[in-house]
């Protein structure tokens, strides 16, 4: 429903006077427009594919081009947007073009780092180069007014910054290493989100942040929740974590020093941040054994319940789940709390297949599984509401 | 400090630090002692990777790090071998610093070509068969920068176009 209808709608129903009516109306009539997001997303698209088809030419005559060419037209092509920039500046909170040239200058630093390393054959790490890179536009980057020059920007700082710590303790990253980066990145985020929070010229950047920890969280959850079911990672290596280390014990500190959160956050969130630590450890709580068969692995009956990787691995996912959950309800954290209890049914509706994986191969098992995933659903929408006035009385 | 001048600080950053690091790559190359060591393909499924040569720079040490792992120099004067970084003879007077990865690899970060698409297979060819060196500069510190790439002796744009 628009501005104008809800207005209408309150007018009639006597929440607002005629008078205010008219003066919402007229304020909003002089307010200065915001640009329109498709708009802005056309331009940047505009942008991005005028900056392809440069590289694209470069890039496909490039043998013939001499060097010093190649590096006049980029640098001229840099100093000509920043001119252009610094003359739209006046005018960024009522046109599209400053945030528009903004990306595509950020975009041309990326594409002139690439350009350098083509022409003086520097064979460096992809994840370094970014890192140079989000570290020459960090100033820039906080004249971003747009959710998407920033969010462009926290992304490819991240992946730039994740890699290379997690290539720190032998200055070199190998793919059998991947859980380190899973662990890393969501605990980095944290961190880096809990900077943001604190110091106010970096406001700006908390949303993009807190969805990148959210998603890496996700993903470093599942990971470990998979591999730790399936009996792997028992034979990954602790020192691959130390980076991961690092940043979870200055993460703690700074929770526990934090104002914005009372005694009881304070715990939830340590909790839940050692337990993911433990779920990662190689050897402390998994064994490598398993009980039920997963995703076609084959199953070890004779193991003890307790005893078991993959009853071991859905309990502390649940339990991970259960208290960011509590923190998030406890917080006000809306969508937040949704989204984990989703999360957490979710994972009940896997246990189930898990342990009972067997009846879904016949007519009646899928019918029960059905009704399972049926009856979960409901719970989870009739309980949610229960559980976040529980969590939020914990507060008091 | 007003904003606008920040401004013209943040956008003159990125441009003077993109200038100077092409600037000292190209004093780099262009400064350093010529050397020229032979390279070969490592594996013929990553030899060619994207638009770029992929190779192992043969350095004439038959040890190669044996054994040792992290950072490491090579030296090519008065006489060839591999050392940890800070263990390098007191003679060594040409060398290349690098690291020794967990294959017992010397590597200096040189070990990437980047070639125009059309010319890749004929290069790959030529490198695979052992025809490929590659003309290196070299500086007092030990870095390394490339200078181009030859085959049977004569730079490779020389090569691609008489065999076009």
């Amino acid at each position: 429903m628009s501005t104008i209808a809800k207005l209408n709608n309150w007018l009639q129903a006597g929440l607002i006077t005629p008078a205010q009516h008219a003066a919402i109306l007229n304020f909003e009539a002089h307010r200065p427009q915001s640009v329109n997001w498709w708009l802005y997303s056309l331009m940047i698209l505009g942008v991005t594919i005028i900056g392809l088809g440069i590289i694209s030419l470069i890039a496909a005559n490039w043998a013939d081009i001499p060097d010093s060419v190649k590096l006049g037209i980029d640098f001229s092509l840099l100093t000509a947007l920043a001119v252009a920039i610094y003359w739209q500046y006046p005018n960024r909170r009522h046109g599209a073009w400053f945030e528009t040239l903004l990306t595509g200058f950020m975009l041309l630093c990326l594409a002139s780092i690439g350009l350098i390393a083509q022409i003086y054959h520097i064979g460096g790490q992809w994840y370094y180069a970014l890192l140079f890179w989000a570290g020459i536009t960090a100033l820039l980057s906080l004249y971003a007014r747009s959710l998407f020059a920033r969010f462009l920007w926290v992304t490819l700082f991240l992946h730039g910054l994740a890699w290379s710590v997690a290539a720190l303790p032998d200055n070199s990253f190998r793919w059998e290493e991947t859980p380190s980066i899973l662990l890393l990145t969501p605990l980095l985020t944290a961190l880096l989100h809990y900077l943001a929070t604190h110091v106010k010229p970096l406001h700006g950047y908390a949303s993009s942040l807190f969805f990148w920890f959210q998603l890496s969280a996700i993903v470093a959850l599942a990971f470990a929740d998979i591999t730790r079911s399936s009996g792997e990672m028992n034979d990954y290596r602790a020192i691959w974590y130390l980076p991961a280390y690092l940043t979870a014990a200055i993460l703690a500190v700074g929770i526990l020093l934090s104002k914005h959160y009372r005694l009881l956050n304070r715990l939830l969130l340590l909790a839940a941040l050692t337990l993911l630590l433990l779920y990662y450890h190689p050897d402390l709580l998994f064994t490598g054994a398993q009980r039920y068969a997963l995703f076609g692995f084959t199953p070890h009956a004779d193991v003890s319940f307790w005893q078991a990787d993959d009853i071991r691995a859905p309990i502390l996912t649940l339990l991970i789940l259960f208290l960011y959950a509590v923190h998030a309800g406890n917080s006000g954290h809306q969508r937040t709390f949704s989204l984990i209890t989703f999360l957490i049914g979710l994972r009940f509706v896997v246990l189930y297949f898990q342990a009972m994986g067997g009846l879904a191969a016949t007519g009646v098992g899928l019918i029960i599984s059905g009704a399972l995933i049926i009856a979960m659903a409901w719970l989870w929408y009739k309980g949610r509401d229960r559980f976040r006035q529980w969590a939020r009385g914990l507060q008091a | 400090m007003n904003r606008r001048i920040l401004l013209i600080v943040a956008l003159a950053l990125p441009i003077l630090v993109l200038g100077v690091d092409a600037f000292m790559h190209h004093l780099q190359r262009a400064n350093g002692e010529a050397v020229t060591l032979p390279i070969e393909g490592f594996d013929p499924r990553d030899l060619l990777s994207g638009h770029y040569l992929q190779y192992r720079v043969d350095y004439g040490v038959e040890n190669g790090c044996d054994g040792y792992i992290g950072a490491a120099s090579v030296c090519l004067r008065p006489t060839r071998g591999i050392y940890p970084r800070g263990d390098l003879p007191a003679d060594c007077g040409l060398f290349i610093q690098g690291h020794c990865d967990d294959h017992g690899i010397f590597l200096a970060d040189i070990e990437r070509f980047y070639i125009p698409e059309e010319y890749a297979q004929s290069l790959e060819d030529k490198v695979r068969d052992h025809q490929g060196e590659l003309a290196l500069s070299v500086d007092r510190q030990g870095n390394a920068a490339i200078r181009d790439l030859l085959i049977d002796g004569k730079p490779w744009k020389e090569v691609a176009q008489t065999s076009h």
